[in-house]
């Protein structure tokens, strides 16, 4: 084995294949050669098979750039309707915005409107409001959903977590969260059709059972955190076992329980959308109505006011739970002080002077 | 008025001999507890409040096992051991929890008095303006003394506390102590505080106990307690080589406490 540097053949040494040397720095460094051969083979054979298998799926979907290609002008056609044109002034082009108006009002998307001179639109617009519109349903849906999920997802995180019920045990509850998440929302809506009918209330319940999934996960994992010195300060007090479940560990992530309900009601709007699309009421129903008829303007409408909502829930609860974060870093600023101030904000933060304290 | 009586007990971690055949009477006193990491302190105090049982002997506060009795121990940690979200007067209020239903501590229904003695217990400890203050935004210092709030509340015939100022700085832990000091006599409470700052013992002490490798080493009065009692207690420091930071420093300097520490609390 007493081969001399450069004497085997250079695409063996090169693999590690072949001692280049007997010191134990070349044999070392033989070695090393050898491991990274073995993790380009690997990274081959990865690269192979996710290959085959994006082929495979793309396959298996049907997916062809002819049918791109032929499709097009249909896809233009329809942005026509998703962004019908005008022009401000007559001559500026812009999107007609009156149209989607014209439809959120007549359709009800924000309020149920019915001829009449009463109300605040009344006397001007010959309308008034009789009731909330399918924005204010789909909120609905969402709000009365987490609601009705709150007590059952706090009483499961607690039995799952592993100081209350001891190891084994505790997993029959962490198995039960499990499975409600598994199965989507959409899924529940389906099992659940024969028991409350196709519509608002079915969604409601099955938003529920998705809250007792995720909530209760959300608030498991804060519960495997906590510290066990409240826990000892409480029990030394002389508290009875609930008090200490109560004042030494759930008193302990009230914050971040309200930050996760507020994330977890932006969650459910998102939901309670998805299931309007399979019939549950709402923005997603009409959503759906709009595109089998192919009304793309309408469409569009829906999905403006989807983004409006989406958005506006995202805003509060991302104001709820910034405002749960320390004391010191609470937004005392109006509203237009923060937006004026946000550019600076954000160049400030990606400088690395923010602190990125957010979830 | 309470008597803490330890009779000849004992604590074993399988073959770990954490505390043997310790037996002492404390009656309305401030007892110090000394001796060094690992000298049985804590297993002595988690023994006497009853968060874990002797192996041998018997603890009794007033003649009873304390077993009985963890309500009347207030204990006050090293860690403080508060719940950091919430307000200081919530804290204190958890103190009287044995004596309410869970239904009505979940909702805040206390009667008037429970509320009134949380806020009592705050002004005690000085903290009565920072009562609505969330405990994580509070000095280490006032998170102790709100620690001493809840253990008042407890309405305690005996107070224990384990290292309460050994995470602090020498001046916010000789306040505490003051505070400590105060509420037992306000209250009229015996105490016993285990300590490994000898000076603020000595300063504050009444009644001192020192324990070694888990025996019992003194058992003495203030006027009793020597410098040579103290070199017992923690064995031959010059043989780790601190001979030199000790120049000079073989009296016990209990009145280097005491001034600015009463400035700041009214005994």
């Amino acid at each position: 084995m007493s081969q001399e540097r450069g004497d085997g053949n250079p695409l063996t040494t090169y693999f590690g294949l072949e001692e280049i040397g007997d010191s134990q720095v070349e044999q070392k460094l033989t070695e090393l050669k050898r491991r990274k051969t073995t993790r380009r083979l690997y990274t081959l054979l990865g690269i192979i098979f996710g290959g085959g298998l994006f082929l495979f799926s793309l396959n298996a979907v049907g997916f062809s750039l002819g049918e791109l290609i032929r499709q097009w002008p249909e896809f233009v056609n329809a942005l026509g309707g998703y962004f019908p044109p005008t022009t401000i002034f007559g001559f500026i082009p812009f999107v007609d915005v009156g149209q989607y108006w014209t439809f959120m009002i007549d359709a009800g998307l924000i309020f149920e409107f019915e001829d009449g001179t009463g109300g605040i639109f009344g006397p001007m617009y010959g309308k008034q409001i009789v009731g909330p519109g399918a924005m204010f349903i789909t909120l609905a849906i969402a709000f009365a959903g987490t609601v009705l999920g709150v007590p059952l997802a706090l009483i499961l995180s607690v039995l799952a977590s592993e100081r209350v019920v001891p190891y084994p045990f505790n997993f029959g509850f962490r198995a039960i969260m499990s499975v409600i998440r598994s199965i989507p929302a959409l899924v529940w809506v389906l099992i659940l059709i024969p028991l409350g009918g196709v519509g608002s209330f079915t969604a409601t319940l099955a938003v529920g059972i998705d809250t007792v999934g995720y909530l209760g996960r959300l608030l498991t994992d804060e519960l495997e955190e906590i510290s066990e010195g409240p826990i000892e300060g409480i029990r030394s007090v002389g508290a009875s076992k609930s008090q200490i479940v109560s004042f030494g560990m759930l008193s302990q992530v009230f914050r971040e329980f309200i930050a996760w309900l507020a994330f977890d009601l932006e969650h459910n709007v998102r939901v309670a959308i998805g299931l309007g699309i399979i019939g549950a009421g709402g923005l997603g129903l009409e959503l759906n109505i709009q595109r089998r008829t192919f009304n793309y303007t309408e469409m569009m409408a829906c999905i403006l006011l989807i983004l409006l909502l989406v958005g506006a829930v995202e805003y509060l609860s991302q104001r709820v739970r910034s405002s749960l974060r320390e004391g010191d870093d609470v937004e005392t600023e109006g509203i237009l002080t923060i937006l004026w101030k946000a550019p600076k904000r954000i160049v400030s933060a990606t400088a690395g002077r923010g602190r990125d304290r957010d979830r | 008025m309470s008597t803490l009586t330890v009779d000849d007990v004992s604590k074993y971690y399988g073959d770990v001999t954490a505390v043997e055949g310790v037996s002492f009477e404390i009656e309305d006193e401030f007892a110090i507890l000394l001796g060094e990491s690992g000298a049985g302190k804590s297993t002595m105090l988690r023994c006497i409040n009853g968060l874990t049982s002797p192996s041998e002997g018997e603890i009794r506060l007033n003649g009873e096992p304390v077993n009985s009795s963890r309500s009347d121990i207030g204990m006050i940690f090293q860690q403080h051991n508060l719940v950091e979200g919430v307000s200081a007067y919530l804290n204190a209020l958890n103190g009287g929890l044995s004596r309410t239903s869970v239904l009505k501590s979940i909702f805040q229904w206390q009667g008037r008095d429970d509320k009134k003695q949380a806020l009592d217990a705050l002004e005690t400890v000085g903290l009565l303006e920072e009562a609505h203050q969330t405990v994580s935004q509070m000095s280490g210092g006032q998170q102790q003394r709100v620690g001493i709030a809840r253990a008042l509340v407890q309405n305690p015939r005996l107070l224990l506390a384990d290292e309460p100022v050994a995470s602090l700085d020498p001046s916010s832990a000789e306040t505490v102590m003051a505070y400590l000091k105060k509420a037992a006599v306000e209250h009229d409470v015996t105490a016993l505080v285990s300590l490994h700052q000898v000076n603020i013992a000595a300063y504050f002490g009444e009644r001192f106990i020192g324990l070694r490798d888990g025996g019992l080493l003194f058992d003495v009065k203030r006027d009793e307690l020597t410098p040579a009692l103290i070199d017992d207690l923690y064995g031959d420091v010059e043989t780790v080589g601190l001979a030199d930071n000790r120049q000079g420093d073989d009296e016990l300097h209990p009145e280097s406490i005491g001034e600015t520490a009463e400035e700041r609390v009214e005994l």
